[in-house]
């Protein structure tokens, strides 16, 4: 069992509360007896050296390793109470509820507005004028409404990469997910773009709850409430993020933040 | 995992900052000792010394201080990193203040001149100084060891100086009382053992910094005191300032 | 080694560069030689020739003047109908060879099989053609002949099908996937519109391929003097009057032959242009 995972919230806050989990990759054990909390409207980060399965752990939460054979999850997911890796769960509903962006940007080859309107029309009709609301909407909170409200009709690939990554959340913002799952969001864009993606998150959270992967410690710092820190599977310290980076407990963490690892 | 960085220059950095606050340190106890050496032998030339080294104690505090705001500006430090670059701006700061205060002992025996008109008074503040220097130096220890268990023990003996303090000040409101030409001497006495008394203090503070430093949580507000109750008006935590 | 001196292995370096560089320019000059020769040839003979009354009359009998126009319909009718069956299926086949069925048994198979019909002599489909369709219907049609060229159009667009989707990046898929849409949808809606281009650009090449084909139309379509568009019967198609009139001792038959062999040429140069401009607007997005 972990000594450093500091549960220091009540398990009813916690969106998705994750116990025990194993991962593998065939016959691999990439995931160990994994162990956390995210919080209801909290931002959590997950770091660690490569390897250490943060993104595995992340592919988890909306069963995104369904889509690959000879890949497994046991233990259990719990979101709002209810463990999703149940083998007769609905994932595409799943996948409405828990939305991903992923570390290099993905439009669809459609133009900005339909980029936006090909998700929501998955899960509701609405009437064009609604619909019209509702990709506006799904811009603005992405912070690029003003930039694109010219060209609609334009192709999602004709924007400049911070643009596409926006894109990208306003696409996953505007199913109404309860959940976003961010993979390295900012990891392929430049510094004011990446600046730009942490006050979209900054923003988002309270309405959302999200989980970051990083591998940029000062961005964990800047974004996140809540920090875990995994090395090799496992699980090794989960506090609030001002304690891991001030204090932590665990002497790997610590090396691993102050630059020591390797 | 190991206990270098892996960039070898942010080590360097660090290490500069603990060179300067030893070499800080040295500096300042010198000045302790010596500024109540000059004050009870009435050796003038070690008192010149003393103040004069002041500027050179200035300086390095300022050089500490721009040394650790370029560590955070290049290195973006954390955790324990951290905690070692703001204890070295605290502890620069302390001692800075402790050369002032011997300075200003210094200085005031100056003043005083040759006469010694109550030994038996200069020999508290003798007995106060070598427990402060005391202080200072296992302080100074515990910093460069990171000893947070040589540093409690500073933080809690500080009260006896407090109370050595006490017993000073009786002393020589006796010797005012007695013979009213006492009066200035002592009034001159009674401003060093304050000031003796506040070498304590920041002793205290170095040895709180180096709590904070090792074990990332402060000692409790309330340190035990060494005070009596006086008929001197005092504030409501019965100290005074 | 100071800057500005030259090494002692420059010189020969430099030789050896020229030497290969040349020996390339030499056989790329050559390829493109012999592709400008046919071409010239053909236009020289068969320029003369082309006239209205190619587009306009029939195939004439030995001896008399005419045109070629029931070749050019029955050749068109042949392809499009070859490609409309065969097309769907090889598109298909790659949609699975691609997405679903990526790593499976069943797709190796599928996938070396194809392999093989890829570089099948068309002679030998013709046969085959011959044995299913116009033996257990008794006569010689233009099904049969579209038959045959679908059995040739399946293993290019699957080839290529598969291909094209393949390049499609899975992040794609699974950007798609991550907002809930069920695996077909992502493949409709995401990877063929990604490959959009490079799926075309299959169809087109496949045209191509089947649009100059004889071997195989000797035994299924067979030839028809007179204008005929029943599938049901036999059907004329370019291919085989060049065929027949080439061989010919007859003067306005070779003449047409040589026509004729512009014609398809043209024609097949066209569409592979527009196949490329195609594929290189799809990549330029």
């Amino acid at each position: 069992m972990n000594t450093a995972v500091n549960f220091n919230q009540s398990a009813a806050n916690s969106k998705v509360l994750v116990r025990g989990l194993d991962f593998y990759y065939g016959a691999t054990r990439a995931l160990k007896d994994v162990s956390l909390s995210l919080y209801d409207g909290e931002v959590t980060a997950f770091i660690g050296p490569s390897g250490c399965g943060k993104s595995t752990l992340l592919r988890v939460l909306n069963r995104m390793y369904d889509l690959y054979p000879g890949q497994r999850a046991e233990g259990e997911v719990l979101l709002d109470g209810e463990n999703i890796l149940a083998p007769d769960l609905d994932l595409n509903l799943l996948r409405s509820r828990v939305g991903m962006v992923f570390q290099k940007p993905t439009p669809f080859p459609m133009t900005i507005y339909e980029n936006i309107a090909f998700g929501v029309r998955l899960y509701e009709k609405l009437s064009k004028s609604e619909m019209d609301q509702r990709v506006e909407s799904a811009l603005r909170r992405a912070a690029l409404w003003t930039e694109v409200k010219d060209k609609l009709k334009a192709s999602g690939l004709s924007l400049s990469g911070g643009q596409q990554q926006r894109l990208c959340i306003a696409r996953t913002v505007a199913i109404k997910p309860e959940v976003i799952l961010l993979d390295e969001p900012a990891s392929a864009l430049d510094p004011i773009s990446t600046a730009k993606i942490e006050e979209l998150i900054d923003e988002l959270s309270g309405d959302y709850t999200i989980a970051i992967v990083t591998h940029n410690m000062q961005q964990a710092a800047r974004v996140s409430r809540y920090t875990a820190f995994m090395y090799l599977g496992e699980m090794v310290e989960f506090d609030e993020t001002d304690r891991i980076f001030t204090s932590p407990r665990d002497k790997r963490a610590q090396d691993y933040v102050t630059g020591r690892f390797g | 995992m190991a206990d270098q960085h892996t960039v070898r220059a942010y080590d360097k950095d660090l290490d500069l900052l603990e060179r300067r606050i030893a070499e800080m340190g040295g500096l300042a106890e010198k000045m302790v000792i010596d500024a109540v050496d000059a004050l009870s032998s009435g050796d003038t030339v070690l008192a010149h010394q003393v103040v004069e080294t002041d500027p050179r104690l200035d300086l390095l505090q300022r050089e500490i201080e721009e040394q650790a705001i370029l560590t955070i500006a290049r290195r973006q430090p954390v955790a324990i990193d951290l905690r070692e670059i703001i204890g070295a701006i605290r502890v620069a700061g302390d001692l800075e203040r402790v050369g002032d205060l011997a300075k200003n002992i210094a200085k005031r025996s100056l003043k005083i001149g040759v006469e010694t008109r109550a030994p038996r008074a200069i020999v508290g503040i003798k007995h106060m100084n070598d427990f402060a220097t005391e202080l200072l130096k296992d302080v100074l220890d515990a910093f460069a060891q990171r000893d947070v268990e040589r540093a409690r023990d500073v933080w809690e003996r500080d009260a006896e100086l407090d109370a050595l303090e006490d017993s000073v000040f009786r002393d020589l409101l006796t010797h005012m009382m007695e013979d009213p030409r006492n009066i200035t001497f002592c009034a001159h006495l009674l401003f060093c053992s304050k000031n003796i008394e506040r070498i304590g203090d920041h002793a205290t503070n170095i040895a709180e910094t180096v709590f904070y430093l090792v074990t990332g949580s402060n000692l409790p507000t309330d340190r035990p005191h060494g005070r009596q109750e006086t008929d001197i008006e005092t504030d409501t935590r019965g100290e005074f300032r | 080694m100071a800057a500005g001196t030259i090494s002692p292995f420059y010189p020969a370096r430099r030789l050896r560069n020229k030497i290969w560089m040349s020996l390339s320019v030499v056989a790329a000059a050559i390829g493109l030689i012999g592709l400008f020769m046919i071409i010239v040839v053909l236009f020289w003979q068969g320029f003369s020739g082309l006239s209205p009354a190619v587009f306009t009359q029939m195939t004439p009998p030995p001896g008399s003047s005419g045109g070629l126009l029931n070749a050019i319909v029955g050749s068109l009718i042949l392809t499009v109908v070859g490609v409309l069956v065969g097309a769907p299926l090889g598109l298909l086949a790659g949609t699975y060879l691609a997405e679903y069925g990526r790593h499976t048994r069943l797709a190796s198979v599928v996938r070396f099989i194809n392999d093989i019909l890829l570089s099948a002599p068309s002679i030998v489909i013709g046969l085959f053609i011959y044995e299913v369709v116009v033996v257990p219907m008794g006569h010689f049609s233009a099904i049969a002949g579209c038959l045959a060229l679908a059995v040739l159009v399946v293993p290019v667009v699957l080839r290529t099908t598969e291909d094209m989707l393949n390049l499609v990046p899975n992040t794609l898929r699974e950007a798609g996937a991550a907002l809930g849409m069920p695996r077909s949808l992502v493949i409709r809606r995401i990877s063929y519109r990604a490959a959009k281009a490079g799926l075309v650009t299959g169809v087109l090449l496949a045209v191509a391929r089947i649009s100059g084909e004889t071997a195989p139309l000797l035994f299924t379509a067979l030839n028809n003097q007179f204008w005929s568009t029943s599938l049901t019967q036999p059907i004329s198609s370019l291919p085989v009057v060049i065929f027949q009139f080439a061989l010919s001792p007859y003067k306005e038959w070779q003449q047409l032959a040589w026509t004729g062999a512009l014609i398809i040429t043209l024609a097949v140069l066209a569409l592979s242009i527009f196949a490329r401009a195609l594929a290189a607007r799809g990549a330029h997005q």
